[in-house]
């Protein structure tokens, strides 16, 4: 112990004397450092909203509904009044209330609609018009081409998506029939007026997203009190797997009827799609490791060929092979240590600084950007999160003591007897 | 002095491959340095005073023959063992000083009583009065670089002696030096030699130093050509 102490002391005060060098390599690992809390708090930031606005179209971040009704999107496998009775009786119970910010009943049936032009397929959601205009928020005022969303009271009412509207020539107040297969298997019609056009930009939405009151559906489709999907919207992401263990605890697992599914569960597509971003993400973090590795490799390294002669002198006074690459290696984690803190904490702090309140990059594009049937917000507002800043370090941590490693090792092969003749 | 060798060697060979050509750096060396000897070693360059220096130092291992310091064997030891034996029983004095840079003239001297693991005040007082000695007093606090270089290798010497090793092995000490320095230095490590009963082998060009040896080896094409002692004692 008291020996590493005077390798400290060495190590320590090799990185001040060289300071320009120790600098430079801390610069490559603070900015890298730096890159990546930006990357992160940002890249989560972005994901948040992402999800927010892919599962608010799409059924929440936690979906309740039968086991097979994800694969076979068909009516008999739809959750019972008795079933929709328990979901909301566990989400009373199960002690997730607090972290949950809307909960709507929906209805859902692949059918058509035909106008006297034109038949399109489409995706008809019976909802609950008080809930839903929160929870999908189809209807406001940014989405809204014209009319009104649904409204408690609603009857024979439609809210359709502009691409919908273009194709089957519908205006305002137009009638369009929907038809789909009802609980018995047979073909059954339902009439209904337009009395709203949205607008999401995502081609496959507009086109296809039919909204009617659930009330009507039920009585349409003959399945009395039944629905499809109790689909649930968290305060936040990050909350899914503390609600999804919680609530599946609170249903029981007898329960053969209800299925509660995580929307990366429900929607696979959204899900793989922040997938594929997150690796590229972490290509772009691995890739920018690799070139902060090598500067620290580089620059560590030479120090250790220009000190060739020092270290055959810490070998001849007695210092063992393993000793000496401890001095070079703790060179580098004093470094490290710096530079990570340092990052860390000017990455958090710029990154709160400039875009606390949204990093907006509208002016780069033209329109929306859609990705995964998911329109995104063009102003991204950064979240930061213990668990990035455990990251940061432990990247920077694990990635400086991968590229001392190397430099270290290159210590101990010195030979002493031919290190006295060294010249630097 | 001492009957007991603080040095021994036997049939010592030291061979380098230079492109698959064999270099015999030094051919068949036997030797015996009594404790309290003060050696030196001469000869033209690339006669092997600096390869037979290495060895004894166990900085380079023999290839064949072998070499006992203190009664130890080095050539069985491991390289921890080695280092151990240099840290212990071995001091250097370099023709370049080599002082550790980021270590003040105090902290440089003590080194290898620090990782002996003596007690600071122990290590104080033994190098205060070797500073006293060799009259580099008051120097301590300078770090190498804002030492001259003969108050540089008096603190390498300070190095090489304090601990009381059984060899202080030295490569052309005053090479680097003017002569008053030279002649200042070499005095103050008679008197060690002297006073302290340390053993002092030098490798060396120096006429100066030569003069002042008891007992003169000399090297010619890695064996010892002439092994010379001498009635003078090693004093200025």
């Amino acid at each position: 112990m008291k020996r590493y102490a005077i390798l400290l002391r060495l190590a320590r005060r090799n990185v001040v004397r060289h300071w320009r060098r120790s600098l430079l390599t801390g610069m490559a690992m603070m900015l890298g450092v730096v890159a990546l809390v930006m990357a992160r708090t940002i890249g989560d930031g972005a994901h948040e909203d992402w999800i927010d606005s892919g599962v608010r179209m799409s059924s929440g971040h936690v979906a309740v509904q039968h086991p097979e009704f994800r694969f076979s999107r068909k009516l008999e496998h739809r959750l019972t009044a008795p079933a929709r009775e328990r979901v909301f009786a566990a989400l009373e119970a199960s002690g997730v209330a607090s972290h949950v910010a809307q909960v709507a009943p929906r209805l859902e049936v692949m059918g058509l609609a035909n106008s006297p032009t034109a038949a399109v397929p489409v995706r008809i959601m019976g909802v609950a018009p008080d809930l839903e205009a929160a929870f999908s928020q189809l209807g406001v005022e940014q989405r809204l081409v014209e009319g009104r969303y649904l409204e408690p009271g609603d009857r024979l009412h439609a809210f359709v998506g502009q691409r919908l509207a273009q194709r089957l020539d519908l205006t305002l107040g137009s009638r369009l029939v929907l038809t789909a297969q009802d609980a018995a298997g047979d073909i059954a019609g339902q009439l209904v007026r337009v009395v709203g056009i949205y607008r999401t930009g995502v081609p496959e939405v507009d086109e296809s997203i039919v909204h009617i009151p659930l009330a009507t559906a039920q009585e349409w489709l003959a399945v009395g009190d039944d629905i499809t999907t109790v689909a649930v919207l968290l305060t936040s992401a990050w909350d899914v797997p503390r609600v999804l263990r919680r609530l599946r605890r609170g249903m029981g697992e007898a329960d053969v009827e209800v299925v509660v599914l995580s929307w990366r569960q429900a929607t696979p597509e959204l899900d793989a799609a922040i997938k594929l971003d997150d690796f590229w993400g972490y290509v772009f973090n691995v890739v920018l490791f690799i070139i902060v590795a090598l500067a620290i490799v580089n620059t560590i390294l030479m120090s250790v060929l220009y000190r060739t002669r020092e270290f055959g002198v810490l070998r001849a006074l007695g210092l063992t092979k393993r000793e000496t690459a401890t001095v070079v290696f703790t060179e580098g984690m004093i470094l490290t240590a710096v530079a990570g803190m340092v990052g860390v904490v000017l990455g958090f702090s710029v990154t709160w600084l400039l875009w606390r309140n949204g990093l907006d990059y509208s002016g780069a594009l033209e329109g929306e950007l859609t990705f995964s049937g998911v329109v995104l917000d063009t102003v991204v507002v950064p979240v930061f999160r213990r668990v990035q800043l455990i990251m940061s370090l432990g990247s920077i941590v694990v990635v400086g003591l991968l590229a001392s490693l190397y430099p270290a090792y290159r210590a101990t092969r010195i030979d002493v007897a031919e290190a006295m003749k060294f010249e630097a | 002095m001492s009957t007991q060798p603080a040095v021994r060697t036997e049939s010592v060979w030291k061979v380098f491959e230079h492109d698959g050509i064999a270099v015999e750096a030094v051919r068949g060396v036997s030797l015996e340095i009594l404790a309290g000897e003060f050696v030196v070693m001469a000869g033209p360059s690339g006669s092997g005073k600096t390869t037979l220096l290495n060895v004894l130092g166990g900085l380079t291992r023999p290839t064949r023959g072998r070499v006992w310091i203190d009664g130890a064997d080095l050539t069985t030891m491991s390289e921890r063992g080695l280092a151990r034996l240099r840290l212990e029983r071995v001091g250097f004095v370099f023709q370049a000083y080599n002082l550790l840079p980021v270590l003040t003239a105090l902290e440089n001297a003590e080194f290898s009583l620090l990782l002996r693991g003596v007690s600071e005040d122990e290590r104080r007082r033994e190098v205060s009065q070797l500073f006293e000695r060799i009259g580099i007093a008051g120097l301590e606090d300078r770090r190498p670089s804002k030492l001259s270089g003969g108050q540089q290798q008096r603190v390498a010497v300070a190095r090489a002696v304090v601990g009381a090793p059984a060899l202080v092995l030295a490569d052309e000490p005053t090479a680097n030096l003017d002569t008053a320095t030279s002649v200042a230095l070499l005095d103050m490590m008679a008197k060690l030699n002297r006073e302290l009963g340390t053993t002092f082998v030098f490798a060396t060009h120096d006429p100066q130093l030569m003069e002042r040896a008891q007992r003169l080896i000399r090297l010619v094409d890695g064996a010892v050509a002439l092994d010379e002692r001498r009635a003078a004692p090693a004093s200025p």
